[in-house]
């Protein structure tokens, strides 16, 4: 599996996307460092089919109360309970953990749909004005679990905090929240008036921005000390620094976080009732909450260190209500089914590739031809990966929206199985037609050096192999075996891929972002890279991944007219540019596409509201659950 | 006696320096950025720099080292950059635990070994010594993970007698409240070190027995059970007490296999997450318990000879 845990906690520390990446990470199985000693406990496990992404809904009468137990993936325990980590933060998860106390302005995923979930947001109305450069935010008359009522000066309280203190904000992307505040005003105490520094698209400003923004307890937080008063230091710059400090340090405390007066004072559907330091902690309802109190009296978390382990607890019929089975142990559904427990496979919103770095100095020239793109991703048989590697639990990975996860974001291209379908011969014809003496089981090489439209193109010169070295994250055997695919396949065309495998850590160390003005050696010695997928948040732009000076883009792609589609996107208002935006996308390869493959998730039969699942929160939405009998 | 301690209790703090040394040195060789293993992929120049500025990663690493000294005589092993908590508090929190299973499975493997070698060397090729001798090739063989595995298959899986975690709780009390946690982590490690302690015991026994006091014992007319617990246990025990010694550092470190297969968060899952992420300051902290525990472990067991062999407590062997 190519999406392993450790690696989608990674990707959850790429910023803005870590409360995306980081739920969805849970959901993800994979990184079995004993994977073969899954053998020694695999009973006669047979494969059985699993149900969508909508599952199936226990039936039963619903029971007020219970205990749920939730199964967390190794590296999940939370270190940091104030709720906006600073930039030095590695740890993803934390945002799922405080998300249940203090929820964002915008709640993302709504049921099974890629959509805003208006019942769980914390604002009423959201109303475009001066060309869709203001915003006029209506607050839900909601209260604080003290009584006291939410209000506009909780976000103001947010929005001075992260003025003062960015860029030490983990969420921090340069030009957005909070830079591109012009000003913010309070007409009233349930109403903010953003006036942003240019128009935006309200999509994905709502979809992208305001669900990463959470409001805080102005009234119970904004202080400098444990001892001292709350009052308005945020409203000076040196005040909210000190409040910002104040807060980190609190938040910091693990032995303090179910006693520590501020973090009693929640929002959320739920407070936090115990927690050890070993990723083992327990929410109860907030009895205050505006919304709909949860149904289970307790939720428990429970991290595993492995796949492995957290497979054995299932089998074993364990008090786990929820846990995630690794792609690589479909045939353990009938013996998970037999012990009680429904399964069903959820998409990712994310997009999956391999980076291709343009500026590298031997293989540059070579991924900067189109041709040569094209040719290596006409040789990738994604349907049969889906197929034989993730027994059809993957998006196909047509181009840079994943049609099942976003089926309304699709463009009817990708929808069709994208503008490269599966097609040795063609690559064969596009390599010899530019030059190439193409050589099947072995590696082809450049005979007509030159720029002209028959020749090897720009940089390539004579007896140049097509030959790359491909870096991938270690640790799941269905990656493994993708790649392997991937490489075999490649044969056909003489592209002669050489495989290495990393744990992430160990790759990310050495991965640094190459572009036309930099790319020492020392970082930009990558070839083709594949670490997993970069998550989406409810609108999936391809800003800062495959514009040119993306943050995220590493590899160094540019191209003017995907820069221009990108910003209509995220500027403009019209769906057709979307379209436009990801069929540039999707034919031009800044990446070459493969599979994502699905969480699945295995759930209690009799847990009630699990499905249909959240794709923004990897499926863990407790507040919805009930039990029944 | 007096003098030999403190000459082996400087060489330890001595030895203990080195590694520190050799470890620092070391950890910084390795190609990557501890940053961007920390922040990920996608890390900005922005927070790559903070990371380093917060961490003390811009500075030339003899400064670096020079820090990490100063912070070490004040008690401060650093802070983890993955875990976000003082390397002392993650060790503090992990290391009863590991004590607590790791201890209990070498006590039960050398309590079971000792008996079972002396009683393989006393029937020395006969039917009962070439059955226990295949068992104990045969678990020597077998890796802990596959031994984990098949307890689980069996008395987790079929029979559901024992849960297939260790005990989830933090804390050593909480551990105990949940007994029946930690037969099977504690079996599989004791199952794992029996039959390397009882190979060298039998063999150690068999060497003592062809010894001529022990003619000697029994021609006293000392009851065979006597000269077994007296003379031969006393005397074969030397190498098992070199193992125990070498053993020492084991519990300290952690058994990362049996920690992950358990579920249970110990030394050896934290060693190992640290060295993959490039988490210096825990690097560095537990290879210093470790090397402190491997010279302690073998200053116990030069102690434990000198006790055991008064030949070497007066210098004369």
């Amino acid at each position: 599996m190519r999406t392993s845990r450790r690696l989608a906690v990674t990707a959850a520390k790429a910023g803005v996307k870590a409360r995306t990446t980081a739920r969805a990470a849970a959901a993800i199985a994979a990184t079995a460092v004993v994977a073969v000693g899954i053998a020694a406990c695999s009973g006669s496990g047979g494969s059985s089919a699993i149900g969508s992404g909508n599952g199936t809904a226990a039936t039963g009468q619903k029971i007020q109360g219970g205990t749920v137990t939730v199964a967390w993936p190794d590296g999940s325990a939370p270190n940091l309970i104030f709720p906006l980590p600073p930039a030095t933060n590695t740890n993803g998860y934390d945002l799922n953990f405080t998300q249940m106390m203090w929820p964002y302005l915008v709640a993302e995923g709504d049921g099974g749909q890629s959509a805003i979930d208006p019942k769980e947001s914390l604002y009423s109305s959201l109303a475009w004005s001066n060309g869709d450069q203001t915003v006029t935010i209506k607050l839900k008359p909601w209260k604080w679990s003290d009584g006291v009522s939410i209000t506009s000066r909780d976000f103001t309280f947010v929005y001075n905090l992260l003025k003062a203190n960015v860029p030490n904000w983990i969420g921090y992307t340069q030009g957005l929240f909070p830079d591109d505040v012009k000003s913010v005003q309070t007409p009233n105490s349930a109403t903010i008036v953003l006036n942003l520094t240019r128009s935006y698209n309200p999509d994905f400003y709502a979809e992208n921005v305001l669900s990463q923004i959470p409001l805080l307890p102005q009234h119970a937080w904004d202080k400098t000390s444990v001892t001292g008063k709350v009052g308005n230091d945020d409203e000076t710059t040196a005040g909210a620094k000190a409040v910002w400090n104040f807060l980190q340090k609190e938040g910091g405390d693990m032995s303090t976080f179910t006693t520590n007066p501020l973090w009693k004072v929640v929002d959320g559907p739920f407070t936090l009732a115990s927690f050890n330091s070993d990723g083992n902690y327990t929410y109860v309802p907030n009895k205050n909450f505006s919304g709909t109190v949860p149904a289970m009296s307790k939720v428990v978390n429970e991290q595993f260190t492995s796949d492995t382990s957290e497979l054995d607890a299932l089998r074993a019929g364990s008090t786990l209500t929820v846990g995630q089975l690794p792609q690589n142990d479909v045939s353990q559904i009938a013996i998970l089914k037999s012990e009680g427990y429904d399964v069903v496979n959820q998409p990712i919103p994310g997009v999956a590739g391999t980076l291709l770095n343009f500026y590298n100095a031997q293989t540059g020239p070579l991924v900067r031809q189109l041709y040569i793109r094209q040719a290596m991703e006409d040789v990738t048989d994604r349907p049969q990966i889906v197929s034989k590697i993730y027994d059809g639990y993957a998006d196909p990975g047509n181009g840079p929206v994943p049609t099942t996860a976003f089926s309304q974001w699709s463009s009817p291209l990708e929808k069709s199985g994208g503008p490269y379908p599966y097609d040795p011969a063609k690559a064969v014809s596009l390599l010899k037609a530019h030059g190439w003496k193409v050589t099947p089981g072995g590696t082809s090489t450049c005979q007509s050096p030159g720029t002209g439209a028959t020749e090897c193109g720009a940089g390539i010169t004579k007896g140049e192999q097509l030959s790359f070295q491909l870096l991938y994250s270690a640790g799941t055997t269905t990656n493994d075996e993708m790649e392997a695919a991937i490489q075999s396949s490649s044969e056909q065309a003489g592209i002669k891929l050489s495989l290495k495998s990393e744990p992430f850590s160990t790759l990310a160390s050495t991965l640094g972002q190459c572009t036309a003005s930099s790319h020492p050696a020392s970082t930009c010695g990558w070839q083709l890279v594949d670490y997993g997928y970069d998550p989406y948040s409810l609108y999936p732009t391809g800003n800062s991944i495959f514009n040119t000076d993306g943050v995220n883009n590493l590899g160094g792609y540019s191209s003017p007219e995907e820069d221009t589609l990108i910003n209509e996107t995220e500027y403009g208002s019209s769906a057709k540019t979307f379209d436009q935006y990801e069929d540039y996308t999707a034919e031009q390869l800044p990446w070459l596409w493969v599979p994502l493959p699905s969480t699945i998730q295995v759930y209690k039969s009799n847990l009630g509201g699990f499905a249909p699942l959240n794709p923004f929160s990897g499926g863990i939405n407790p507040e919805d659950w009930y039990f029944t009998k | 006696m007096t003098s030999y301690l403190a000459r082996r209790a400087a060489q330890a703090i001595v030895v203990v320096i080195g590694v520190m040394i050799v470890t620092f040195i070391l950890i910084h060789l390795v190609p990557g950025s501890a940053a961007r293993a920390a922040l990920g992929v996608h890390a900005t120049s922005t927070r790559i720099a903070i990371f380093n500025t917060t961490y003390g990663l811009d500075k030339p690493v003899y400064i670096q080292f020079a820090d990490y000294v100063g912070q070490l005589f004040r008690g401060n092993f650093g802070i983890s950059y993955t875990l976000q908590q003082p390397v002392s508090t993650l060790i503090t929190q992990r290391l009863p635990g590991d004590i607590l299973l790791l201890g209990v499975s070498t006590v039960l493997a050398v309590a079971i070994a000792i008996p079972l070698g002396i009683y393989q060397a006393v029937k020395r090729n006969r039917l009962s010594d070439q059955l226990l001798d295949g068992v104990s090739f045969t678990l020597y063989t077998m890796p802990d993970f596959f031994v984990a595995f098949l307890l689980i298959a069996l008395f987790a899986v079929q029979l559901h007698v024992f849960p297939p975690e260790a005990p989830q709780a933090s804390n050593l009390g909480g551990m105990l409240a949940d007994p029946g946690a930690l037969v099977l982590p504690i079996a599989t490690l004791t199952v794992s070190n029996l039959a390397g302690f009882s190979r060298y015991m039998r063999a150690a026994a068999i060497d003592v027995l062809a010894e001529d006091f022990l003619r000697t014992a029994r021609a006293k007319g000392l009851p065979e059970r006597l000269v077994l617990a007296r003379h031969v246990l006393r005397n074969s025990i030397l190498p098992i007490v070199t193992l125990i010694g070498l053993t020492f550092p084991n519990i300290v470190a952690g058994a990362v296999i049996v920690e992950t297969v358990f579920s249970y968060q110990g030394m050896g899952l934290l060693f190992f997450q640290a060295a993959t992420s490039h988490d210096y300051p825990v690097l560095l902290g537990t290879t210093l318990i470790i090397g402190a525990a491997t010279v302690v472990g073998n200053l116990g067991a030069d102690v434990a000879y000198g006790i055991l062999d008064p030949r070497i407590r007066h210098g004369n062997a």
